[in-house]
């Protein structure tokens, strides 16, 4: 049996694995752009000078020696042909599969604004390749300017405050990571990044950016007229799934590649897993829907159910923050909260379930709210404070000694 | 696997298991008598829970059979060691990213008090000869090492 892999992020990776384990004979083969295996969730580190590229590898050592792995680096997929089961690489040379993953991630969404698509001085952050340009550029930059302050735009942030660098972040939202946390939350880390020598300019967008004589932007106009200079510029917009190699492949794309529950797309012998397939862009979803990708293009017929993705955990400066479930209020809503000069605790409950929770400061033991959320479980019967509420409450104990979840 | 198994009708709420624990994984020299029980530094990485019925429930790492804590590890850190069954966790690779602390659906996992860049997990006291010192000093036996 011959299996392709198309991509070494952490969904490719995790597929590869669990073949190896379900086929020890078949060949494998991973294809990927990067040249190094690398986290993503740590370019930050990368660009602060913390990690080298080594030290973002999430693998184990010799990975591809240990799983016997053919694998192909810093090449490029032009075209899939399910019909003819092979793809073509930018080489131009064919390979062929009797079973395909698509597992090639995502990439930076830069918004057709002004020149920022053309500017050599743009960038996204997304790959190694990114963090790596980055530094490179930032030696001979003085003012970054990055638009967003999402995780990714506040990565860049921490990243390049440690080489001295003058930031400004612009994000359209009235307060920073808008997707994750409130505004007292948010307000805790702007003060960090402030303090630390970062600049917001918030509720603003960038609406004219234009290429000068060197090729690259210079200074940027928001939309009310106010212009910031800036040498290098960082695009945290979001991603949008890397399908452009699929395109008259037949394979069924929405937003991402269309895959049913056994993460199988249209075509036949073909799975996708990760971010190219627009479920989740969460690390560990990733990883679980590479095991369960694998483990089918072996035989197997797992289903992908774990679909939960609204969470999150953030740390900057040693402030650690969870985010579960939905942040902003709804009508019929009943808020909590606790506070005091360590932690923020915020859990929003509609009819005795848990809708969200936002734990700042002390996120000990929190992995139960995930549980109760995704689960919709019903809590109002339980005679405590509600952040006092934990497994204990669920407690079960299997035959082998592992814990369940009561039924509720 | 060696796992250790909880009966938790057994247990009477001592934190025999926890002291053990502390003293396991201190940073410093000494006995447990010496152990600064106020000093965050030294932290249990099991705990005793009690429900809303007085009930005391031991919540110890299961070194889960599917780990969800590896799952969630961005950096390699969290890894099923293919041979004990274990979980064992590298700090030296440890992103700080705390989604294991998110993901182990039990709510085992915590950041460590002191700098918040390290999980405080369960190693199975494979330092200390592979006998969980909780497992020693539990005086009512409620907690004992199997082969699952």
């Amino acid at each position: 049996m011959k299996y392709v892999i198309i991509g070494a992020g952490v969904a490719g990776i995790e597929a590869a694995k669990t073949i190896r384990q379900k086929d020890s004979a078949g060949e494998i083969r991973m294809i990927s752009k990067d040249a190094d295996v690398h986290s993503r969730c740590m370019l930050h580190k990368f660009i602060a000078g913390e990690r080298d590229e080594k030290g973002l590898d999430f693998t184990e050592e010799d990975f591809f020696q240990k799983h016997k792995i053919d694998w192909m680096k810093g090449v490029q997929v032009t075209e899939v042909h399910p019909d003819a089961k092979e793809i073509t690489l930018d080489s131009g040379e064919k390979i062929s599969y009797d079973k395909l993953l698509l597992a090639g991630g995502a990439d930076s969404f830069i918004p057709p604004v002004g020149e920022l698509r053309k500017a050599t001085n743009v960038y996204g952050l997304r790959n190694l390749s990114d963090a790596q340009a980055i530094v490179k550029e930032a030696e001979q930059a003085e003012n970054v300017l990055i638009i967003g302050s999402g995780l990714v735009g506040l990565d860049a942030a921490y990243g390049l405050l440690e080489r001295g660098k003058k930031i400004t972040i612009v994000e359209m939202v009235d307060r920073i990571l808008p997707v994750q946390l409130d505004k007292h939350a948010a307000c805790a880390y702007q003060a960090l990044f402030e303090k630390a020598g970062v600049r917001f300019v918030l509720g603003r967008k960038a609406s004219e950016a234009v290429c000068e004589a060197d090729g690259k932007i210079h200074k940027v106009t928001l939309d009310n007229g106010k212009e910031i200079p800036c040498d290098l510029l960082i695009v945290a917009a979001g991603v949008r799934s890397a399908i452009a190699c699929l395109e008259g492949s037949g394979i069924e794309c929405d937003r991402g590649v269309t895959v049913d529950a056994h993460l199988k797309t249209s075509k036949d012998d073909v799975y996708a897993a990760g971010d190219i397939t627009g479920l989740s862009g969460i690390w560990p979803n990733a990883a679980n829907q590479g095991k369960i990708a694998g483990a089918n293009m072996c035989g197997g017929s797992e289903e992908y159910n774990d679909t939960y993705a609204i969470k999150n955990t953030i740390n900057f400066f040693g402030l650690v923050t969870l985010c579960v479930g939905r942040i902003l209020e709804e009508k019929g809503d009943q808020i909590q909260i606790k506070e005091d000069k360590t932690q923020y605790k915020r859990v929003i409950l509609k009819d005795g379930k848990v809708q969200g929770i936002l734990l700042q400061g002390d996120i000990s033991h929190a992995g139960t709210w995930q549980y109760l959320i995704k689960n919709q479980i019903d809590i109002s019967k339980i005679q405590k404070d509600i952040f006092h509420v934990n497994f204990a409450d669920f407690y079960q104990i299997d035959e082998n000694g592992e814990y369940r979840w009561a039924e509720n | 696997m060696k796992r250790i198994i909880i009966d938790y009708q057994k247990c009477d709420g001592c934190k025999s298991c926890s002291v053990a624990c502390m003293q396991a994984h201190r940073e410093t020299e000494g006995t447990v008598y010496d152990l600064d029980l106020t000093d965050p530094h030294n932290e249990s990485r099991n705990r005793i829970l009690k429900d809303a019925d007085g009930q005391y429930k031991p919540l110890f790492c299961r070194h889960c059979d599917d780990p969800k804590c590896v799952e969630s590890c961005m950096s390699g850190a969290l890894h099923k060691d293919p041979e004990s069954g274990h979980v064992f966790y590298d700090e030296t690779r440890c992103g700080s990213c705390f989604m294991c602390v998110m993901n182990c659906p039990y709510g085992v996992l915590k950041p460590d008090t002191v700098s918040k860049t390290k999980v405080i997990k369960c190693d199975f006291c494979v330092n200390a000869g592979g006998e969980p010192s909780c497992v020693a000093a539990c005086p009512k036996q409620a907690i004992y090492v199997e082969e699952v």
